[in-house]
């Protein structure tokens, strides 16, 4: 019953999880990486909100292209 | 006019005839394939640690990924028909291995393919039934690369679950493979908190770069303005770019008719079956060369 209930909520919000956590991690890296944010305390929660933002909409719209 | 009906074929191009000389391409070891397909997957596997320990750069080790990821499927496609083990029980485990193996680059569990391929073969061109079939028949390139990219082609093979409910090979084989799907996604998605861009640039990218370019290959192009029926599903088409760049799928057609006949055997086959395949009015047979030798398949427009 839990299993079955785990894997429906990874197939309900895959995009979710993967916004979060694989383009959270690109993005993340990315601005650590241009030194452009160095000034942004907690920047790892503006990115890895971005990744779960983008996530978010691709759930919604069904698609992420 | 190209004859289309069994009873409207001479019997010098029967099928009987057409099967047996079909036949005699589908006996030889695929050794090259699994080179291919072990060689590519080893190869991709070595640009992790060349890459983390900074021996080679990391744009030198995405364009050896995204090359590695193009020659990835089809090791697996020969695998999906049994040409390795070519009916011997014994060897079952060779089509497995290869299969498993070879699809690593890919993120693409062996299994999955493997049943909604032989799907395709059984249904090619229904709309209804045909896991690839949206891939084919998308009504543009472009929309089928976007589909191909932004994972409709997987989400196909996920509604074919319900298409084929009642078939319980399918199912359970499909079921079996759920696993390896999210240990592809768990393993990913652990790469990619340690290793950022290695993760995006060495598996994620390379691996849509290798559907892509599989799924306007081998789904897209020889299927593309074809209709349902043995020898109207897929045609014989031309291209710009040289056969070894595009796995020779100017030439699928003769894979739809006989899956037995190994990938480097099928210039061989066509040569020898051209008659009966221009007699049975395969689409652009009539263009099909007499030798195919090094490169007779580009055609510049």
């Amino acid at each position: 019953m839990l299993v079955e209930k785990f894997f429906d909520h990874i197939t309900n919000w895959s995009k979710f999880w993967f916004g979060l956590i694989f383009l959270g991690s690109i993005i993340n890296e990315l601005a650590n990486q241009s030194g452009m944010f160095i000034s942004v305390s907690s920047l790892y929660l503006w990115t890895y909100g971005l990744g779960a933002m983008i996530g978010l909409i691709a759930k919604f719209r069904g698609a992420w292209l | 006019m190209a004859l289309i009906n069994s009873k409207d074929v001479s019997s010098e191009f029967s099928f009987e005839k057409e099967k047996a000389i079909a036949k005699s391409f589908s006996q030889r070891f695929q050794w090259e394939m699994i080179l291919i397909g072990i060689g590519q997957a080893m190869i991709w596997l070595s640009l992790w640690p060349l890459v983390i320990n900074g021996i080679i750069p990391l744009w030198a080790g995405f364009c050896i990924a995204s090359l590695c990821a193009c020659f990835a499927y089809l090791p697996s496609h020969e695998s999906q028909h049994g040409n390795y083990s070519r009916g011997n029980p014994k060897m079952r485990w060779l089509d497995s291995l290869v299969g498993h193996i070879t699809l690593i680059t890919l993120m693409s569990p062996y299994e999955i393919l493997r049943v909604t391929h032989m799907k395709h073969h059984a249904y090619t061109n229904d709309h209804e039934k045909d896991p690839d079939y949206l891939s084919a028949h998308s009504g543009s390139l472009m929309k089928t690369i976007k589909r191909a990219a932004d994972g409709s082609s997987v989400s196909d093979y996920e509604k074919s679950l319900e298409v084929f409910a009642n078939d319980k090979n399918f199912v359970n084989s499909y079921t079996k493979a759920i696993p390896i799907a999210l240990l592809y996604r768990l393993t990913l998605l652990t790469l990619v908190v340690i290793f950022p861009l290695e993760t995006l640039l060495l598996w994620w990218l390379p691996a849509k770069i290798g559907t892509v370019y599989t799924v306007v290959f081998f789904a897209y192009l020889p299927h593309l303005g074809t209709s349902k029926g043995r020898y109207q599903d897929t045609r014989f088409w031309s291209h710009w770019m040289p056969r070894y760049i595009n796995h020779s799928m100017q030439l699928h057609f003769i894979h739809h008719l006989h899956p037995g006949i190994g990938h480097y055997d099928e210039p061989k086959a066509i040569e020898a079956l051209k008659p009966f395949l221009v007699e049975r009015g395969v689409p652009g047979a009539d263009q099909i060369p007499d030798k195919i030798s090094y490169n007779p398949l580009i055609k510049i427009n």
